[in-house]
């Protein structure tokens, strides 16, 4: 009795040694730095090494460069998330459900997913040469994140069990009460995901602004936080890059935490 | 409405790969026809454009191929271990997934400044390796594996590594394509990293070679940016429907 226990004990040692590669490589390249990142963005500077408090931090809160970019972002997840979800959606209804060659069209929608946006900054420049406004930035969003929203929602479509429509016809539910009933909850938990992907997402937008626009300094209404952050790279300003990037970090951290928090709340 | 959604279809897929077509179409058009002349230009003349692409091809091989056997030990270990505070652990991997580039890039950094890993190929390698993406995905695909296999294998062996190399990865496939897809795309597409990490010209990537469009002429870059697309088309067509049977993602909690 006690030999199996032990065996079971040291089987359970062995599955969290399998952390182990992972585990350290993550304290090393992201924890351990985030660390002295946190100190950085607490004192003057890396030679006189002052404690300043939350100096730094009001320092970025009020330069106009760090509220424009937030601003930016903000505005590109009121306005582009909307639209990248719902359109998803609507294609993966389609992809799902529809007639049959119309399904093979889902490449044209996954494919961004994965082509290089270096590749793809080049005839962006050609068409929107002319076009001084934001939308380029946004088409280009749009075009590069559906894709994945995509292949999410199809998943979650797919994966609902035809039984369960056939059982609730047979019980004389029409289409509407069907989808309403059935689909609905079932995809719900997905949506929500894919909502919080994308605002995630549009954080990262930078390096297509960067391939668009290539200098230091975009138009206005595409500077992002990381070209904030780029230049305060260039400039070795690690304090004020430090303290903005435990900013975004707990920005981010309260979206995602909201977000799962709505998803285990829906379920319930 | 069938027909009207069949049209809707037709022209909003094709609005989906026209930026895909109209590259390809102007990597052939030059002074008023179709040529080749571009590719040629590119291929026999501008020899920068070689160690640019084979460094990105290291680059995205090494990182795909060393965090294969990582992320599977580590999904593994969220699978099967049981330890206090394992969930926790887990969702700090999910927010650490989360986190864009503008939070992480400054730590990964200083990480490898530390180490003296920067302007060295493996300053671009390490910290891709172990980004959070390929482990979460891997572990959602696996809670919905059959155990009972798994449970089987260890009557038979002692060892980790046989259990997993027995009945763990065959179980896996899908998910495996899916995640080598993904890790292979975004390694391949990586820009900052190559331009902050590097000064050495001869370790940059030809992402950076297409950004510093100003400094060649522009005749090639058409054509570079369509032999930049080759490479993930190549492994889209090969691997695209694992996609979605092996990204599992939809619910965290």
């Amino acid at each position: 009795m006690k030999s199996i226990q032990k065996k079971r004990l040291k089987w359970n040692t062995k599955c969290v040694l399998c952390l182990l590669p992972s585990l350290l490589g993550t304290l090393a390249f992201f924890v351990a730095p985030f660390i002295r990142v946190i100190y950085y963005s607490l004192i003057d500077n890396q030679f006189r090494k002052n404690f300043v408090g939350f100096d730094n931090y009001i320092d970025t809160l009020a330069n106009e460069y760090f509220l424009l970019a937030l601003k930016n972002s903000l505005l590109l997840i009121v306005i582009c998330v909307p639209i990248v979800v719902i359109l998803a959606l609507a294609v993966s209804l389609v992809l799902s459900y529809g007639i049959r060659w119309v399904r093979k069209t889902r490449a044209a929608f996954v494919l961004p997913l994965v082509i290089p946006t270096a590749s793809i900054a080049l005839i962006w420049h050609s068409v929107f040469a002319s076009d001084t406004s934001v939308l380029p930035v946004y088409l280009l969003f749009i075009w590069k994140n559906t894709g994945i929203c995509v292949v999410l929602l199809t998943a979650a479509f797919t994966s609902i069990d035809p039984s369960l429509f056939e059982a609730a016809k047979l019980d004389g539910a029409g289409s509407f009460t069907l989808h309403k009933k059935i689909t609905v909850p079932m995809v719900m938990p997905t949506v929500f995901f894919v909502s919080l992907l994308t605002i995630v997402n549009s954080f990262k937008i930078f390096k297509e602004i960067y391939l668009y626009y290539g200098t230091n300094y975009p138009p206005d209404h595409s500077y992002t936080l990381q070209y904030y952050m780029n230049n305060n790279f260039l400039k070795l300003d690690y304090q004020s890059l430090a303290a903005s990037a435990v900013l975004t970090s707990v920005l981010i951290f309260g979206i995602v935490m909201a977000g799962m928090a709505l998803q285990r709340r829906y379920r319930q | 409405m069938k027909k009207l959604i069949g049209i809707i279809f037709a022209v909003l897929s094709a609005v989906f790969l026209l930026p895909v077509a109209a590259t390809v179409f102007l990597s052939f058009y030059s002074e008023g026809g179709l040529t080749l002349e571009c590719y040629n230009d590119l291929l026999f003349d501008c020899f920068v454009f070689y160690p640019m692409f084979w460094n990105s091809v290291l680059y995205a091989a090494a990182i795909t191929l060393i965090q294969l056997p990582v992320v599977i030990l580590c999904a593994f270990g969220f699978t099967w271990a049981k330890f206090k505070g394992k969930g926790i652990l887990f969702i700090f991997y999910i927010v650490l997934m989360m986190m864009p580039l503008q939070v992480t890039i400054l730590p990964n950094y200083i990480g490898l400044r530390d180490m003296g890993l920067i302007n060295t190929q493996w300053g671009i390698i390490l910290p891709m390796i172990f980004s959070p993406f390929g482990a979460v995905v891997m572990h959602q695909y696996m809670k919905g594996t059959d155990s009972s296999v798994i449970e089987a294998a260890r009557l038979e062996t002692n060892s980790v590594f046989r259990v997993i190399l027995v009945s763990v990865i065959p179980q896996l496939r899908v998910c495996i394509f899916a995640v080598v897809l993904f890790v292979f795309a975004e390694s391949w597409n990586m820009v900052e990293q190559p331009m902050l990490f590097l000064n050495d010209k001869g370790l940059k990537t030809m992402s950076v070679f297409i950004s510093e469009s100003g400094s060649y002429a522009g005749a090639v870059l058409f054509p570079a940016a369509v032999i930049f697309l080759i490479p993930v088309l190549l492994l889209y067509l090969f691997f695209s429907d694992s996609l979605e049977k092996g990204l599992t993602l939809g619910e965290l909690s």
